[in-house]
């Protein structure tokens, strides 16, 4: 896991995020393997060290937040004192501040998940495992909430792992993915190189005057599709993109040229259906 | 489990603090102290209050009664204080029996009461006219007043036992009922408080959280411990104030041994509960909603209640073949032994051997409890089986 970065962490539904994690906390007991961290078996002690935020949100509900926010800082082995002052910078970081003597029954769902932040980072954890931390926040709630994040990360140099099906989202804010398929990891690494290893370089050629096919003569250019106004074409380690240029401009009029990037989205789908059909 | 023990060994310290703490501030803690309270006092102010004294009546004469001059003239020889309080006519005091101004009526040769007449005061007018008719004889015969006298002078015969019971048996009796029904309450609400306890965490799936911190058993521990500790505390004050206040209305005259008694309920509530704890601890952890926390606690409830009803039966008879094997087992011994020691049945090898097989089969239990406990806790939804939850924490 590196340091000071954040990874997202994907796969379809019942693909195993949530295992993964409630295994990597502890939660759960795996049937086979073992969790390591800076190379070592992560025993209940290093735990502490881990900050955690679980799908099925859970809170004491008629706890108060601070109350709440210390005593589990005091589980973390914080001692009480520390614990406080952390989470009251925690809920203003958060904006939620004004929180803190409420009940977190009493909270709005979107508040509820900022304590539920809090609750993960109370004990400046040194990993932070977050399943779904951005479902059903508005835009705001997610731009605070990343702030924070992308803050761990940088400040403290902590790595951050979350599973998301947003993946716009993970491609905005994160430096790597890890995508997993029934269990296993089938893509580890940051964005740039899953679509270099996953997808030759597409081009986007748009031309006028040209006659259809004229890509045929460049050597490891094969057609990806077509588009309104030109075609995409999809080019091996091999060939040389500035020598796809010259072929068509010698065909005719170049209007548009540019590489393509497919999103995440598509990225994740052609390892899906990968896999699917393995 | 290869997790290394030694490294959250505390945190259970922790846990029971808060669920001792927000347990304590709750409105139904206090409610359930209230109540306590109230039903003690009642208790201990009918005894200190209703018993003892003379027993007083007021009878009601129509016209002249040689028999209530009488038994108003020597209320002594019968036990009672007699008011006479005379009527016109018969009318005027049956209306007065029945809006209740009088006990009874001497209406002529006849003793009218409502519904029924108070034993003594039967006694009272019985004697009465018993005596008054033996003095006519004796004067109609020519006896004169010495002989009246002697006729009339009550010579009770002297009474003894071969093998006296316990004096005290009867004030006994009442410390070991309030004693039993105490502990029963107790042992049953804070056992169901460790149950809803494990609901509240599963339900609002803090458990999780807590889960990464903590190991389930841990958490276990620390939540019986809390509660437990708060039940004992409520006990301890529910004692104190009931020996305080029987000892200031005077219904209790032996304050050594209803300490010893307050004693022996604090002891037993111990031993029950930790007993007890675990199993409700599991059959909290076995489902996900309150509401089903009913069916799920039936076997529990079940047991504890049939250990009470033995108990109960135990304040006469606690000598019976059931009620000692009840005091010895553990699921009972909590609610039963207590009274057979109380009322000076219990042999000290019963005793003895009860504590042993309660400390026995509470530390037999708690790791077993502890497993399923751990294996039904992060299964959310129907109810768990108890062999899936053996299984899952394996």
């Amino acid at each position: 896991m590196p340091a000071g970065r954040l990874v997202g962490f994907v796969g379809r539904n019942g693909a195993g995020k949530t295992t993964a994690m409630r295994i990597a906390l502890g939660v759960l007991q795996p049937d086979a393997g073992e969790v390591r961290w800076k190379g070592e078996r992560v025993g209940a002690l290093g735990r502490r060290r881990f900050g955690y935020m679980p799908e099925e949100r859970g809170l004491y509900p008629r706890m108060r937040v601070l109350e709440q926010l210390v005593y589990l800082g005091r589980l973390h082995g914080m001692r009480p004192a520390d614990a406080r002052e952390r989470a009251a910078d925690l809920l203003q970081r958060l904006r939620v501040e004004a929180a803190l003597t409420d009940r977190v029954e009493s909270l709005s769902l979107g508040n509820q998940q900022r304590v539920q932040m809090a609750a993960a980072l109370i004990h400046s954890p040194d990993v932070l495992i977050l399943d779904e931390p951005f479902s059903g926040l508005d835009p705001t709630g997610v731009d605070v909430l990343a702030r924070v994040l992308r803050g761990e990360a940088a400040q403290r140099g902590v790595p951050v792992v979350f599973s998301s099906h947003q993946l716009d989202l993970v491609e905005r804010l994160c430096d790597g993915v890890i995508l997993i398929e029934r269990g296993r990891v089938v893509a580890d690494g940051t964005i740039a190189a899953l679509r270099a290893s996953r997808s030759r370089n597409m081009l986007r050629i748009d031309t006028d005057g040209a006659a259809d096919g004229w890509w045929e003569a460049v050597p490891g250019v094969d057609l990806e599709e077509r588009v309104a106004g030109g075609v995409v074409l999809a080019l091996t380690e091999a060939a040389d993109p500035q020598r796809v240029l010259d072929v068509a401009r010698a065909q005719g009029d170049v209007t548009r040229f540019g590489a393509v990037q497919k999103s995440l989205g598509e990225l994740f789908r052609e390892f899906v259906e990968d896999g699917a059909g393995e | 489990m290869n997790r290394s023990a030694e490294t959250d060994r505390g945190t259970w310290r922790l846990v029971a603090r808060r669920d001792f703490w927000v347990r304590l501030r709750e409105r139904s803690f206090i409610v359930s102290t209230l109540i306590n309270l109230t039903v003690i006092s009642v208790l201990i102010l009918i005894r200190g209050l209703g018993g003892g004294g003379t027993p007083s009546f007021e009878l009601g004469v129509v016209g002249e009664s040689a028999v209530a001059q009488r038994l108003a003239a020597n209320p002594a020889v019968a036990g009672i204080a007699v008011m006479l309080v005379p009527f016109q006519d018969t009318e005027a005091a049956r209306a007065s029996l029945r809006s209740g101004g009088v006990d009874a009526v001497i209406d002529g040769d006849s003793l009218v009461g409502l519904h029924t007449i108070a034993g003594p005061l039967q006694q009272g007018v019985q004697n009465a006219a018993a005596s008054l008719r033996i003095e006519e004889r004796v004067m109609a015969l020519g006896g004169g007043t010495e002989d009246v006298a002697y006729v009339g002078e009550t010579r009770p015969i002297a009474m003894g036992v071969l093998e006296p019971g316990d004096p005290d048996r009867d004030q006994n009796g009442a410390i070991a009922f309030i004693g039993v029904l105490l502990l029963y309450g107790q042992l049953f609400g804070y056992g169901v408080w460790v149950s809803s306890g494990v609901i509240e965490e599963k339900a609002s799936r803090v458990v999780e959280i807590l889960l990464s911190t903590i190991r389930a058993r841990q958490l276990m521990a620390g939540k019986i411990v809390g509660i437990g500790l708060l039940g004992l505390g409520q006990l301890a004050f529910i004692a104190t104030f009931a020996i305080a206040l029987g000892l200031l209305v005077g219904a209790i005259d032996l304050p050594g041994s209803a300490i010893g008694a307050a004693g022996l309920v604090l002891g037993y509530f111990v031993l029950g509960y930790a007993f007890y704890a675990s199993l409700f601890a599991v059959a909290g952890s076995l489902v996900t909603r309150m509401e089903e926390l009913q069916n799920a606690l039936v076997p529990i409830n079940l047991v504890i209640f049939i250990s009470f009803f033995i108990s109960i039966g135990a304040l006469q008879g606690p000598d019976g073949t059931v009620v000692r094997i009840a005091s010895i087992l553990p699921t009972s011994s909590a609610l039963a032994m207590p009274v057979r020691i109380v009322l000076g049945s219990a042999e000290p090898w019963e005793i003895v051997l009860s504590i042993v097989l309660s400390v026995g089969a509470t530390l037999l239990l708690i790791p077993l409890a502890g497993r399923l406990y751990a294996g039904a806790l992060l299964r959310t939804g129907a109810r768990v089986r108890l062999r899936d939850a053996w299984r899952a924490a394996a």
